[in-house]
């Protein structure tokens, strides 16, 4: 499937060599102007995408006494953005990459096997799709994506789900490899931050107080996990995968997942 | 381990009844067939694999910069066929490195129980979670679709230790029930997992931080001392996955136990039976 639209943006695999042959309007930086309104656009998370429902098996995590304080909740942060970088970047990367529908439907489906925590599935398809919705919406320019959707709404054989979708945008939009799995991890670093106010761990100063302090560890995630193959993905925080596959046996519970 | 442990299986029904019909074990892997694990009247092959320089209860500790590796490249489970893995927990030694990949071929109505579950090392004796690298990969493909694709990686970082991020837990354990066979197993164990973490699960009191109680014997009061969730898997709803973390190996015995025992009907004998 191409994609058609005002700013040429290369489609193919293995584009690493291909940044200088992009043809953009770009301002000093010798980056597209245009391209930063969108990117803080999808990182704001007044973004309609349903983020604010999940809390990354933090509320498990404190209904079984594993975080109890703002000490416990920095150490969950990074092991989630460890396990962000290790598991789901490479789909972010794969799809950024190669932003068409067939690798799409192939990641989509590999994420699905992948993915063996049902709540966290759950988490997955609901943001992806909600994402995919807004994005459609939104980036009018970008036929590509309408046409997508289009295509595979209600159809069984992918899921949406929220790491391969939202690398696909970014490589439609014109993000670069590198800054669509940073955009990730900052939204997902983001979202674990907002849970935790929401269930009363930390206020919202001190929460983006810790949100300044770990952006170091944040990026040195991206860079330790930046650029790998789907082959490579792996989880490396099987504690918390166990804790988040409790959410649904909360009597009481605030979040989704 | 120098050479690379090569061996092959073979389990078919022959005249109505499973018979092995092809074993063969290059050095330093090693196959034993037990004849007479169950009752006659079971239908069942039993297969024992060591490796040597492992033994039974694998044990790795690295030898230079060397990786143990354990690779089972492809276990093909034909239709209405049940295969059952139930090794007993990798315990990675101090400095350890060990890679672990399985590969399962299925087919629509193939049967799998895989038990995968390793330990924090030697930790009576002061040894936990001090090995380098652990990473295990279980691949179930239905055809050449990817049903289950899980991969656990163990690595010492520079920010955190293993052992940080473990806390006082020292044993995962993953259970795969797959397969129509099993289905009475699945709904049990969802059941009573859900029961068993349900009442140990509750809301902070009000105001999270302030009311925090650090305590200082190493496992915190209220902590549960063994953790499990269930998942299913598959568009076909037959595969059921559970996640296990538990501070007592005894416990994850026990726990395996009573949930794989109606696996005798199947096998002749219980796994993990205590001998």
């Amino acid at each position: 499937m191409e994609s058609d639209y005002p700013v040429s943006k290369k489609t193919r695999l293995d584009d690493a060599m291909d940044s200088e042959m992009e043809e953009v309007p770009s301002s000093a930086s010798g980056v597209n102007p245009n391209l930063h309104w969108t990117q803080w656009q999808i990182l704001d998370s007044i973004l309609p995408t349903g983020g604010f429902a999940h809390s990354y098996g933090l509320e498990a995590t404190m209904q079984s006494r594993i975080v109890n304080n703002q000490e416990d909740l920095r150490s969950f942060v990074i092991q989630v953005m460890e396990n962000t970088g290790s598991l789901l970047l490479p789909f972010v990367y794969c799809a950024s990459k190669s932003p068409d529908a067939a690798t799409w439907v192939k990641l989509d489906q590999l994420l699905e096997a992948t993915l063996t925590n049902e709540v966290g599935r759950k988490a997955s398809t609901s943001q992806g799709s909600a994402l995919l919705r807004v994005a459609a919406s939104v980036f009018t320019e970008i036929q590509a994506l309408q046409d997508l959707r289009q295509a595979f709404l209600g159809s069984k054989t992918v899921s949406f789900h929220h790491a391969p979708i939202f690398g696909l945008i970014c490589g439609l939009v014109g993000f670069d490899g590198e800054t669509a799995q940073r955009a990730y991890m900052f939204v997902t670093m983001r979202d674990v931050i907002s849970a935790a106010t929401r269930l009363n761990l930390i206020g919202p100063l001190a929460a983006s107080v810790l949100q300044h302090q770990i952006a170091p560890d944040a990026e040195r995630m991206v860079q330790k996990w930046r650029d790998r193959d789907v082959a490579d993905a792996s989880q490396t925080a099987p504690l918390l995968d166990a804790l988040q596959g409790c959410h649904a046996y909360m009597f009481s519970r605030l979040f989704c997942s | 381990m120098d050479a690379a442990a090569t061996g092959a299986v073979r389990v078919e029904k022959v005249r109505g009844r499973s018979a092995l019909t092809q074993c063969f074990a290059r050095y330093p892997l090693k196959l034993i067939a037990p004849s007479k694990v169950g009752p006659a009247s079971c239908d069942a092959v039993w297969l024992y694999a060591l490796t040597y320089g492992g033994g039974i209860v694998s044990v790795y500790k690295a030898v230079g910069s060397k990786c143990s590796e354990q690779l089972l490249e492809q276990a093909r489970v034909g239709e209405d066929a049940l295969l059952v893995v139930i090794p007993d927990p990798v315990t990675c030694f101090r400095t350890a490195q060990y890679y672990q990949k399985q590969v399962f071929q299925v087919f629509a109505n193939s049967n799998l129980v895989l038990v995968d579950w390793f330990t924090s090392g030697r930790y009576e004796s002061g040894e936990k979670w001090d090995f380098r690298f652990y990473k295990s990969v279980n691949h179930i493909f239905l055809g050449d679709q990817p049903l289950f694709i899980d991969s656990v990686l163990l690595e010492q970082g520079s920010n955190s230790t293993i052992a940080e991020r473990m806390q006082e837990y020292n044993v995962i354990a993953m259970v795969v029930l797959l397969g129509p066979k099993l289905k009475h197993i699945q709904d049990q164990m969802q059941d009573e997992v859900r029961k068993l973490m349900s009442v140990q699960l509750r809301p902070p009191t009000s105001g999270g931080s302030r009311y925090a109680m650090r305590s200082q014997s190493s496992l915190h009061p209220q902590r549960p001392p063994l953790i499990a969730s269930c998942s299913p898997f598959g568009h076909t709803g037959t595969g059921m996955v559970a996640r296990v973390a538990a501070v007592s190996t005894e416990s994850v015995y026990s726990f395996l136990r009573h949930h794989l025992a109606a696996l005798e009907a199947f096998l002749g004998a219980s796994p993990y039976s205590a001998s």
